[in-house]
């Protein structure tokens, strides 16, 4: 089926607050999303994954702080998706990055951490430079680069599969990111490891995808779409007689 | 601004309504019905086409038989007499289907992203049934029954942005035509006026070959109704920044006439006007016995005001010490009402100004403000909020939610009605007060903290802190009142969007939902093909005054 942005964020938002989210992080986190989709880089489909994670049994919990200096900061936050857990970690790299020139941020342990960059773009639109670089474990090893130009909303994205294994490959659920004021983290492919480019999106590309979207609505899996629906209406309050008085005229 | 200041707002040259006529008139649209495939009782489809300088819509209208036990104006009805949608571009047949298949279903339809708006209505059966009565008779209806209600349909609900899968509102941020909030919804309900007109007609003319038309003085003094409850309140808590945009430009362009020094012509002018809108609320036979007082008041204070205007002399001044006046001695509807025809006659000053009621609307967190200038902040521009008292139980009395009816918001007493821990955000004064609370705390703690250093400790509040962080530096967005208050009224909220939207004859009904009429003494579309000449008198339709003529 295909919804618009308006329903895809309106009603993520009710859903993020029917799972215990607060406003500001059910905001985020819907924007996150809608950002995400709007660029055709699968937010819906990594929602699904995220609300495996969730279930009002298990309220989420903030991240713990395991290092933090003016610079740097490393937080744990116990597998949570970084819809829940990385927007104020962000504004805090951010902050630091403000203040310091640079500043790089570790979140050990979260998931779904490519719809981070619907809040990078936020941030980069403030004038920073980011970029945020995450490897899957699975073979073949996949490893995934975003950078933001300070003041774009688009990213520059490249995924690509490293055929060397590294030694130490244990599972990997981190992120890291790096901010700067003043020096462009773009990617660019370098290495000396023999790597398979899988993809690559750039500004333009993006941008077109942007364009067709917000012409033909974002398509969305209805058994999705009924989830969702389902955990909004945990924010409903069941009707009553007295209520319905407040409901305008019988005519 | 205070609650009940909003809540006394009229809709002026700047509302949406006002806005759109003058642009089609001045960009020489055209509106001509391409279908109207409808039975004797009237019941079919209708397509009129929009032809703008940029592009091509199509207003599509669904008129079905309605159970009179079916017809109601809650929100929670699905059933109407009509529901229509203005399309972006052609109407192809497959599009057609799937109109004809979604469109009548409204919420419970999935909509074709290529529809700008979807709404319903349901017919004033007095009204309607006199009108086919009479017109099929060979006779004009009495513009008595439109002093009562001044329509033949009312709308209870105009979608767009995106709902049940339309057309963001972002598509059309580059689009000329619609790219003013609410413009596209605006326009639907214009054409809808002019369906309602050709329906009646068309009914009256298979009932009878004795039928005649609808005299053109009586087609311009048809409107179209809107019913609206507290499902429109919201949005004036989630659009900050677009309400604040509002208010400022109608304040800018208050500031902007007051300033004039006056002059005999708009001195002459303003009288004009005063006699108009008084003639007009004099007209309106208004049910609820609070705003007919209201009314009185206004007709009273105008008058006053208009025998004065008439005897003093032109100075420079002339408007401040009206205003000055009403301000000290005039309701507050009375004094809104004067600001509005003031910002009437200078049409320089104000018709510029519709092109800035778009805002971008982003609350942005400013992650390195230190703490102790946000808690400043909080003092300076959030006040009033600190001064509630909320171990007042009158102070706390309702809290808002949302009803798994339709998702529409209502008012719940706190401590008497269930779903007080579903509460929606609405009430913006308790939340701040709180926080000041809770970052006076964490100053004591780290007097040096920023407001990251706050929020990692406290992460519930960011939205809360965002607000305030972008709002302080605006004059009008936060709307300056308790919504928790026993004494507060939802209807101030609704009127003051409708106001802003072009709403005129605001008849409430209790505190909860309201009856307006929109475009009432407008154009008609037969006017608007013609290309006027004139657009200031084509402008010139505010406070809609009965017809005064012979009836046949």
């Amino acid at each position: 089926m295909k919804v618009s942005f308006n329903e895809l964020q309106s009603l993520s938002w009710k859903a993020f607050i029917g799972l215990g989210f607060s406003d500001g992080q059910a905001s985020d986190a819907a924007d996150m999303l809608c950002w995400m989709e709007s660029f055709g880089l699968d937010g819906v489909k990594t929602l699904k994954d995220a609300l495996e994670q969730y279930s009002l049994e298990h309220p989420y919990s903030p991240p713990d702080i395991l290092y933090k200096d003016t610079d740097v900061t490393v937080l744990d936050a116990h597998n949570a998706s970084v819809l829940a857990c990385s927007h104020l970690p962000l504004e805090l790299a951010f902050t630091q990055a403000r203040a310091r020139g640079f500043s790089v941020l570790k979140i050990r342990h979260c998931r779904q951490r490519q719809l981070v960059m619907g809040y990078l773009a936020r941030l980069a639109n403030r004038g920073i430079n980011v970029t945020a670089f995450w490897r899957n474990s699975q073979t073949p090893l996949t490893e995934q680069v975003v950078g933001f130009r300070a003041s774009s909303s688009v990213p520059s994205i490249r995924i690509y599969a490293v055929s060397e294994l590294p030694d130490e490959n244990k599972d990997n659920t981190d992120i890291t990111v790096v901010m700067a004021n003043h020096v462009d983290l773009l990617p660019t492919m370098r290495s000396e490891y023999e790597y398979d480019l899988l993809a690559r999106h750039d500004e333009s590309d993006l941008l077109e995808v942007r364009s067709k979207t917000e012409r033909e609505g974002i398509a969305v899996d209805a058994s999705l779409w009924e989830q969702l629906q389902g955990l909004a209406k945990l924010t409903l309050v069941a009707s009553t007689s007295s209520s319905r008085l407040g409901a305008g005229p019988a005519d | 601004m205070e609650l009940p200041r909003l809540g006394a707002f009229s809709s002026s040259r700047l509302s949406f309504a006002r806005s759109l006529i003058r642009k089609m008139a001045r960009q020489r649209w055209q509106v001509t019905q391409t279908r109207f495939d409808l039975n004797a009782d009237g019941y079919g489809e209708v397509i009129y086409r929009i032809q703008t300088p940029q592009a091509r819509y199509h207003v599509v209208i669904f008129s079905r038989y309605l159970d009179d036990a079916q017809r109601s104006d809650r929100v929670i009805a699905e059933a109407w007499d009509l529901t229509f949608g203005l399309v972006e571009g052609d109407v192809e047949d497959d599009l057609m289907m799937s109109l004809s298949e979604n469109v009548p279903l409204q919420e419970a339809g999935r909509q074709h992203p290529n529809l700008l708006v979807i709404s319903r209505a349901n017919r004033s059966v007095r009204n309607f049934s006199s009108f086919v009565e009479q017109l099929s008779q060979g006779r004009q209806p009495a513009e008595s029954l439109l002093k009562t209600a001044g329509y033949l349909y009312r709308t209870t609900a105009v979608y767009g942005n995106g709902k049940f899968g339309i057309a963001d509102f972002a598509r059309l941020k580059d689009n000329p035509d619609f790219r003013q909030p609410f413009s596209a919804q605006m326009t639907a309900v214009y054409v809808l006026r002019q369906f309602s007109i050709d329906q009646v007609e068309h009914i009256a003319r298979n009932k009878s070959p004795d039928a005649v038309p609808l005299s053109d003085d009586l087609k311009r003094y048809v409107g179209i109704g809107n019913s609206t409850g507290l499902g429109m309140a919201p949005f004036l808590i989630n659009h900050p920044l677009l309400i604040n945009q509002w208010v400022h430009m109608r304040e800018t362009a208050l500031s902007l006439a007051k300033q004039e020094a006056a002059d005999e012509e708009a001195q002459q002018r303003l009288l004009d006007l005063m006699r108009r809108a008084i003639q007009s609320l004099q007209e309106c036979d208004i049910e609820n016995d609070d705003q007919r007082l209201k009314n009185e008041d206004v007709v009273s204070e105008l008058s006053m005001a208009a025998i004065w205007l008439d005897q003093v002399s032109a100075e420079a001044d002339l408007w401040l010490q009206l205003t000055d006046w009403a301000e000290a001695a005039f309701t507050l509807e009375t004094q809104e009402l004067i600001n509005t025809l003031l910002i009437e006659i200078y049409p320089d000053h104000t018709d510029g100004l519709e092109d800035y009621m778009a805002a971008e609307e982003s609350l942005d967190l400013v992650p390195d403000m230190p703490l102790i200038q946000l808690k400043q902040l909080i003092e300076t521009y959030l006040d009033w909020a600190l001064q509630v008292d909320l171990t007042s139980s009158d102070e706390r009395y309702w809290f808002w939610y949302r009803s798994i009816e339709k998702e529409e918001p209502r008012l719940g007493i706190r401590g008497v009605d269930e779903g007080e821990e579903k509460e929606l955000s609405i009430a913006i004064g308790p939340r701040v007060q709180r926080i000041h609370a809770t970052l006076d705390a964490h100053l004591q703690q780290d007097p040096a903290a920023l407001t990251i250093d706050f929020l990692m400790a406290n992460q519930r509040d960011s939205d809360i802190v965002r607000r305030i962080q972008t709002m302080a530096g605006s004059a009008y967005g936060e709307i300056r009142a308790n919504l928790w208050h026993r004494e507060m009224k939802p209807m101030h909220l609704l009127r003051t969007k409708l106001s802003f939207l072009g709403a005129q004859r605001f008849d409430p009904k209790g505190d909860r939902w309201v009856r307006v009429t929109f475009f009432q003494g407008a154009p008609l579309i037969a006017e608007l093909n013609a290309e006027p000449v004139d657009l200031v008198d084509f402008d010139d339709w505010s406070f809609a005054l009965a017809p005064q003529r012979p009836r046949r």
